[in-house]
């Protein structure tokens, strides 16, 4: 037994079919079963292990919304096949897709994949990027063949668009090329939040926020249900 | 006599696709009877799933909820029916008015209806196979 994974399915044949392929490989020891991902969330905030066997259709958030929240990313290997999660798939570095039912030696060689598969690399220069960000009241961004210094305050939100992304200030639009998967981790936390897969905003410019989305000079920003939590506890509300 | 199982070999019903559940589970019963029993134990919810959002007249649910019982069958070599499954989930995409769904919805209903009953003899047979 040298890896760990939890399991988050909603069909429950599903996750049973998977327990019962690991426990016969001797390979992976499951560490638990979940069938929602704020359950899974839960979890993981508090465990570590190599891998997940996601599901990505299930009641509530989905899939890649757990991955969203995770302050580590292990190996993951999708229980899907659906094509349009090819790009989220590729964005999230996914080892591999298991297609529901799978047999056992397919099970067997995405187990190969994720075995061969180089770990994440401790994110150094990031964390230390991501330190200096704190201390510093702005960032640079190359846009336009240039570097253009931005203060946090003055950016509203930044928006996915593919492979690039969108800086929103009062009076002006920036887009440069990264993901914003890639910036969550860059910003400054004291001003920024992730909020949605395409959307990280500043806490500081936020007018108001109703059920599932919040509201940034006229700007309709989606928050995505798994987020919405972490959004209010960030608020000041009295 | 009667022997259940001529010659030791499990027969699946005929519309069980055998060699792809040979093949899915590389010809292990005891795992076979097991997933039988699970299919079983979930299908009455799945099946209610589907009732409701045909009731609540939601078509997106109604495909929502197909899609989801759809690899149940899989897992039990019926492949047919996961076919069916999927039809009538592109006929929801292509026809969301609910009433010329009915008649397509009645089969489709109607064939779960069997199909659970065909899967429950299956796994009482393999539970029976096994315990030889």
């Amino acid at each position: 037994m040298n890896l760990s994974c939890i399991i988050v399915e909603d069909l429950q044949v599903a996750a049973n079919y998977l327990i019962k392929c690991c426990e016969k490989s001797n390979l992976v020891e499951v560490k638990g079963h979940f069938t929602n991902v704020p359950d899974a969330l839960l979890f993981v905030n508090e465990n570590t292990v190599d891998l997940i066997f996601l599901d990505v259709e299930m009641p509530g958030p989905n899939g890649f919304e757990l991955l969203d929240q995770m302050a580590f990313l292990p190996k993951i290997i999708l229980t899907t096949s659906k094509k349009e999660y090819a790009y989220d798939a590729f964005e999230y570095r996914v080892t591999d897709f298991l297609k529901k039912p799978f047999t056992y030696e397919r099970f067997l060689e995405s187990l190969r994949k994720v075995q061969a598969a180089p770990n994440t690399p401790a994110p150094v220069a990031e964390t230390t990027a991501a330190a200096e960000t704190e201390a510093s009241d702005h960032i640079y961004i190359k846009s336009d063949g240039k570097l253009i210094r931005l203060s946090n305050d003055s950016i509203l939100f930044i928006e996915s668009m593919g492979d690039y992304v969108k800086f929103v200030t009062a009076d002006k639009k920036y887009i440069t090329h990264n993901t914003i998967k890639n910036l969550e981790d860059k910003v400054s936390k004291q001003h920024f939040l992730k909020v949605h897969r395409s959307y990280i905003v500043n806490l500081h410019k936020i007018d108001d926020m109703r059920e599932n989305c919040l509201f940034i000079s006229g700007a309709e920003i989606p928050v995505s249900k798994a987020f919405r939590p972490i959004v209010i506890s960030r608020l000041n509300i009295l | 006599m009667n022997r259940p199982f001529p010659d030791n070999t499990f027969i699946f019903h005929e519309s069980v696709n055998a060699a792809y559940i040979i093949d899915l589970y590389s010809a292990d019963y005891i795992m076979i009877e097991e997933t039988f029993a699970d299919v079983v134990n979930e299908y009455p919810s799945l099946m209610e799933g589907i009732e409701a959002a045909w009731l609540s007249g939601d078509v997106p649910a109604l495909k929502r909820a197909v899609h989801k019982i759809k690899p149940l069958f899989g897992f039990v070599g019926l492949t047919s029916i996961q076919a069916q499954c999927l039809h009538f989930e592109n006929a929801c995409e292509t026809t969301p008015s609910l009433p010329s769904l009915t008649s397509e919805f009645t089969l489709l209903k109607n064939t779960l209806i069997q199909t659970r009953s065909i899967i429950e003899k299956e796994k009482e047979r393999l539970a029976l196979f096994n315990s030889r």
